[in-house]
Order: C-alpha cells, then sequence, then structure tokens
C-alpha cells in the first residue's frame, strides 16, 4: 500500500478531543452524572470517523478551524491511514464497551473510558500508538494485510 | 469510596500492569535476540545496524529515520518486517521499530525495541567497535 501525505496536526487534535472529552465526563459526572453522556457520544464519534473520515469530528474542527486561522500548524508527513484509522476504531470500540457498561457497573465503564485517554494521552505526547502496534501484530500473522 | 475514584484505581493498576508486563516482554525478547546471527557485512571491518521497520510504522518515519541518519558512516539495513518475517521473528521483534547494533562478524549485540535515539545508538556502536578491537587484539 503506498504512502500517502497525512496531517500530523489533525491525529494530534484528534487525541486531544479524546483525552479532553473522556476528562470532562469523568471528573464532569462527579458533580452532573449526565455528563457520562459524553462517554457513548465520543464513541460514536470516533466509529463514524473511522468509516467516514468528513465526519470525523475533531479532525473537521482542525480542518475547518484551527488549520484556517493559524491556531495550529499543520504537520504533515508521508504516512498511512491504514494503522492510524484503526487504533481510532479500537478506541471508539472500547468506549462503546464502556458506555454498555456505565449504567449497570459505572466503574468499570469508567475505568474503561480512562485507559482509552491515556492511551490518546500517550500517542499524542510521546507518539507511541497502541493501536498501530496491534495493527503491526495483526499483519504480521497475516490477519490484515499491514 | 465513589465511581470515579475506584475507576482511577482500576484504571491505574491496568495501566501499570501493563507497563511491567511491556518491561517483561522487552526483556525476555532482548535475551533471547542478544548473540543471535545474521549474515556479516560483506568486507565490514565496522559494526552495523540491522533496522526493522514497515509502512504502517510512523515512529520509523518521523523519529528513528532522522536518528540513523545522524550516525554517519554506518550501514544501515533496512529490513521490512512483515515481508522477512523469518528474521523479524530470529531477532524476536514484537514492535516497530526495532534497531540491532551488530558485530562486523553478524553477531548482535545490543537490541532495541521501539525508538533508540541516535546518541543511544552512538553509544552502543562505540561499545561494539571497543569489542571488536579487544577481539582483534586477542586473536
Amino acid at each position: 500500500m503506498a504512502l500517502t501525505t497525512i496531517d500530523h496536526s489533525a491525529l494530534k487534535v484528534n487525541q486531544t478531543g479524546i483525552v479532553a472529552t473522556v476528562l470532562v465526563a469523568f471528573i464532569g459526572s462527579y458533580f452532573v452524572r449526565g455528563l457520562l453522556v459524553l462517554i457513548p457520544l465520543l464513541a460514536v464519534v470516533l466509529l463514524l470517523g473511522t468509516f467516514a473520515p468528513q465526519l470525523a469530528l475533531f479532525k473537521q474542527i482542525y480542518f475547518k478551524v484551527l488549520k484556517p486561522r493559524g491556531i495550529v500548524r499543520p504537520h504533515p508527513v508521508q504516512d498511512r491511514p491504514e494503522p492510524h484509522n484503526f487504533a481510532q476504531g479500537l478506541g471508539g470500540v472500547f468506549l462503546a464497551i464502556s458506555s454498555v457498561f456505565l449504567l449497570p457497573l459505572a466503574v468499570v465503564g469508567l475505568a474503561i473510558a480512562l485507559l482509552v485517554a491515556v492511551l490518546a494521552f500517550v500517542n499524542l505526547a510521546f507518539g507511541y500508538c497502541l493501536g498501530c502496534q496491534i495493527y503491526y501484530q495483526l499483519g504480521k500473522r497475516g490477519l490484515i494485510r499491514a | 469510596m465513589n465511581s470515579q475514584l475506584w475507576a482511577l484505581a482500576v484504571a491505574g493498576t491496568v495501566v501499570l500492569a501493563a507497563a511491567g508486563l511491556e518491561l517483561w516482554q522487552s526483556r525476555r525478547a532482548r535475551d533471547r535476540a542478544l548473540g543471535v546471527t545474521a549474515a556479516p557485512a560483506v568486507g565490514a571491518i565496522d559494526p552495523y545496524i540491522l533496522y526493522f521497520t514497515g509502512e504502517s510504522c510512523t515512529v520509523c518515519r518521523t523519529h528513528q529515520e532522522p536518528a540513523l541518519a545522524k550516525l554517519a558512516g554506518v550501514r544501515v539495513d533496512k529490513i521490512d518486517a512483515i515481508a522477512d518475517r523469518e528474521l523479524a521473528d530470529r531477532f524476536h521483534v514484537y514492535t516497530l521499530p526495532t534497531t540491532v547494533v551488530m558485530s562486523a562478524e553478524g553477531q548482535s549485540l545490543h537490541v532495541n525495541y521501539g525508538y533508540a535515539p541516535a546518541n543511544k545508538l552512538e553509544r552502543q556502536l562505540a561499545d561494539a567497535r571497543t569489542g571488536d578491537l579487544r577481539a582483534t587484539a586477542t586473536a
């Protein structure tokens, strides 16, 4: 599969959006329980964005608002989009699982959501993408075309 | 304790367990990969680097390749870990990038799983050169 130019700033904005949303839901739900609804909403945003990039909310905020106004500078890199989309989709799936647990077992639901936020933060701060490593392992075992 | 604190404790425990597991896996893979041989560089008198990468590896392009480019005059053999699975498995490559500092005779001396900065690789190469010199002196 060929390399293409990917704006890594869009990925960073996406990761920031994930961390911020989970933190608002996590801390905010201590005061207003209704804020937990942000977690299933975030799951929907991530899953939609995985299959239809034009619906990726945080990336669209970057491309339509942050980049044109010069708030975030672009960082184009020759890269492949598949591992990043896979990682985002994995985050969406885990947030969907987290959402299922939120009402009957809030501790489990919140813990899963926190783990997704931690992994997004690790990717944002240190460039380590666990989803991309899983993508590599699946490719190595011939389960996907990596 | 409320749900938030319990969730924080659970997530923290999982993160710590995952970090411990990664450390253990990395040490085990390194122990198994040290001393493994590959084809020696033809006519080489200097240590060289095996660099395992893949198309899906972003850190390889954004961090590892610029770091390798800083190592002037060092031979770097770039290997696609997916295409050359046999070699990747021999060095227990479980993450990308992986860099292996090889002696001129084709024996692995240092294995780095994950991004290895240029200064770390330079130290390892210097160590490998010293080892080679010692081997030459005692031969």
